[in-house]
């Protein structure tokens, strides 16, 4: 299925309808994008401008109306019910808005979850690599804590510690920063900055903070479903 | 699913278990263990009635095997012989004659309808308990004569009037007074209290014994006949075993075991009972499933973004299942071994105070095999109802559950 094309991501005309009652919404209206490998991109607009749309779709957290995206050459629109779990399990990172930890895991379980259920990973590496990744955040001496015994930014941290566990292809954030304040926001995001830079970590972020814009290589900006500027 | 999955399915269960809510969780365990000791009990309770019942009627009314005369007559002729020849066949412990005879007791003014019964007390001794349920005076002695034993609801009491009497009685008779009998013969005599029985059966409890020497004097003639014989069957032996034994010796009488006249008897009380005990067991099974349904589907409603996240992780939606199932299926377990300890705790403590009623007293009858049955029932109906709210959470599409 590869195509041997050197864009992570190449999304075609992608256009995403909800039915609301009797109204259709255009949450998408037609958008064309490319994501090359180590870009940190950021996806800006007003509220209701699509971004954690295009961010759900590019995901495979949900199906688009119509248009086609393509990640690293794979169109994933084709695949299964269980190929999209087994290619978010493998390829795919998430930060979500809210933490989204199981708070009845310590922040280590948290962290290995995604590593446990992959079947090219033994206990011992994804071990180690939750070891390497908590050193990384800074979150070691926590390890053994509960999300309820961790500060707003101390838990996103171990939510992006969860996404990169796997050292998915692509790192996808919903607006991380959103429940934090200014300092832990900057802590998040110049987290985000050093995996990017260190590990060639392709990421898309959504953002609404224009002071966010500093972090990225590239900012899509949308309005009313549309691009209006940072596409290529 | 693969053992790494159903590690990982095991591993958030027990996370989610430990962790979780506690007081939730042991009311969970609790609420089980008291569906399973419902499920047990009521049955258990009707099945003790029912064995109950049967032991006293083994024990007071038929023995093992009962021989009855032959169709069309009315006594076992040539009892002395029959008597031999039921007495010296393998697995007879022993066989021993009942006469009976309808008449009216007179004492301090009080009449009393009831059959006189005529035993030979020694031998009696062999095939029956009585003699050990003498709550005052003594036993019978083969050759007693002028005496009777009576039983404790002939006698009465002496502080209940006779209007408010639910079983007719004498009004307290003790030992040593004097009852006056006439028999349906019209034969009178008065015969001494010597002894008072109870043996919490009913119709035992109303008898008046004498011996069969006092009879053969009521009759007027020696008594080589009886309407009845019971015969004891030894502990290694079958009742059927002997029944054939005795059939096959050529006794034209009519021979019966216990099961055969319970059969026909108190065959259909002891079916209802058994009714009884199945729809309670089935109302407390549609309970347990309800239960547990409400419970695991209020779970995973509350948690239902969190499935939706762990499915967005890559966590199969098989895993999120038997996460939550793996969840009921501990909980079940603990429910139905707390169960087991309640129900072990009431038939210890109802060995020992049984039920007691007019009819019968009732210990909770439970075997290995009606745990493991009941627990099994139970176990399937948890495992139903726990995960078919997993299932239906963990198939929803992410976007519908991420949003909540």
């Amino acid at each position: 299925m590869s195509s041997g094309c050197e864009h992570m991501i190449e999304i075609q005309d992608l256009r995403k309808i909800y039915q609301m009652g009797q109204v259709e919404v255009k949450a998408l209206d037609g958008v064309s994008l490319t994501i090359d490998k180590g870009e940190f991109i950021g996806i800006m607009g007003p509220s209701g401008s699509g971004k954690s749309t295009l961010l759900h779709l590019l995901g495979l957290l949900d199906d688009p109306t119509s248009g086609s995206i393509q990640i690293e050459g794979i169109d994933v629109s084709r695949l299964t019910d269980w190929e999209r779990t087994m290619f978010r399990l493998y390829k795919l990172g998430y930060v979500f808005q809210d933490y989204a930890l199981v708070p009845e895991l310590t922040v280590k379980e948290n962290i290995c979850l995604p590593a446990m259920l992959r079947t090219d990973r033994e206990e011992k590496d994804y071990i180690a690599a939750t070891r390497d990744i908590l050193h990384k955040i800074g979150l070691w001496d926590r390890r053994d804590h509960l999300q309820s015994e961790l500060s707003g930014g101390q838990q996103q941290r171990v939510a992006i510690a969860r996404a990169i566990v796997n050292t998915p292809d692509i790192l996808f954030a919903d607006e991380p920063c959103a429940n934090l304040d200014t300092e832990n926001s900057r802590m998040v995001l110049d987290l985000f900055k050093q995996i990017n830079q260190e590990m060639q970590q392709t990421i898309v972020m959504v953002s609404h903070e224009d002071w966010h814009k500093e972090y990225f290589d590239r900012i899509v900006r949308l309005k009313d479903g549309k691009m209006v500027n940072g596409g290529r | 699913m693969a053992k790494k999955e159903l590690r990982v399915a095991l591993f958030l269960a027990w996370r989610s278990l430990v962790r979780g809510n506690r007081s939730s969780m042991l009311l969970n365990v609790l609420i089980i263990s008291m569906v399973f000791t419902n499920m047990m009990f009521f049955p258990a309770l009707m099945s003790g009635i029912g064995v109950d019942i049967k032991e006293q009627i083994v024990a007071y009314q038929t023995s093992n095997i009962l021989i009855e005369p032959a169709k069309g007559d009315q006594y076992i002729s040539d009892l002395d012989t029959t008597l031999a020849q039921v007495n010296g066949m393998p697995g007879v412990e022993r066989a021993t004659p009942h006469y009976q005879m309808g008449a009216t007791l007179k004492f301090r003014g009080r009449l009393l309808g009831t059959t006189i019964h005529a035993i030979r007390p020694r031998e009696e001794k062999y095939v029956s308990p009585l003699y050990t349920t003498m709550i005052a005076g003594s036993y019978l002695g083969d050759g007693d004569k002028g005496e009777a034993i009576i039983g404790e609801l002939v006698a009465g009491s002496p502080n209940i009037p006779e209007e408010d009497e639910f079983n007719p009685s004498l009004g307290g008779v003790r030992v040593g007074d004097s009852i006056l009998v006439e028999f349906g013969n019209g034969f009178q005599k008065e015969y001494r209290v010597k002894g008072i029985f109870r043996t919490g059966n009913f119709e035992m409890d109303n008898r008046v014994i004498v011996t069969w020497e006092d009879m053969e004097e009521v009759v007027g003639e020696p008594l080589d006949y009886a309407p009845y014989i019971t015969v004891r069957v030894k502990p290694d032996y079958s009742e059927t075993f002997v029944k054939n034994e005795i059939l096959q010796y050529g006794l034209r009488e009519k021979v019966q075991t216990t099961e055969d006249l319970l059969n026909k008897g108190i065959g259909r009380a002891l079916a209802s009972f058994s009714i009884i005990g199945l729809i309670s067991m089935l109302v407390s099974l549609v309970i347990a499933i309800v239960v547990l349904f409400i419970v695991i589907m209020i779970k995973t409603l509350n948690n239902r973004r969190q499935i939706g996240i762990l499915k967005a992780i890559g966590v199969e939606k098989s895993v999120i299942m038997h996460s939550y199932g793996l969840q009921v299926i501990i909980l079940s377990l603990a429910g139905i071994l707390v169960g087991f300890l309640f129900t072990g705790l009431i038939v210890v403590y109802m060995t020992y105070y049984p039920m007691v009623t007019p009819e019968f007293s009732a210990t909770p009858y439970v075997t290995p095999l009606d745990l493991a049955f009941n627990g099994i029932i139970l176990f399937a109906a948890s495992v139903v109802s726990g995960y078919l709210p997993a299932w239906r959470v963990a198939r929803e599409n992410i976007q519908n559950v991420i949003r909540v």
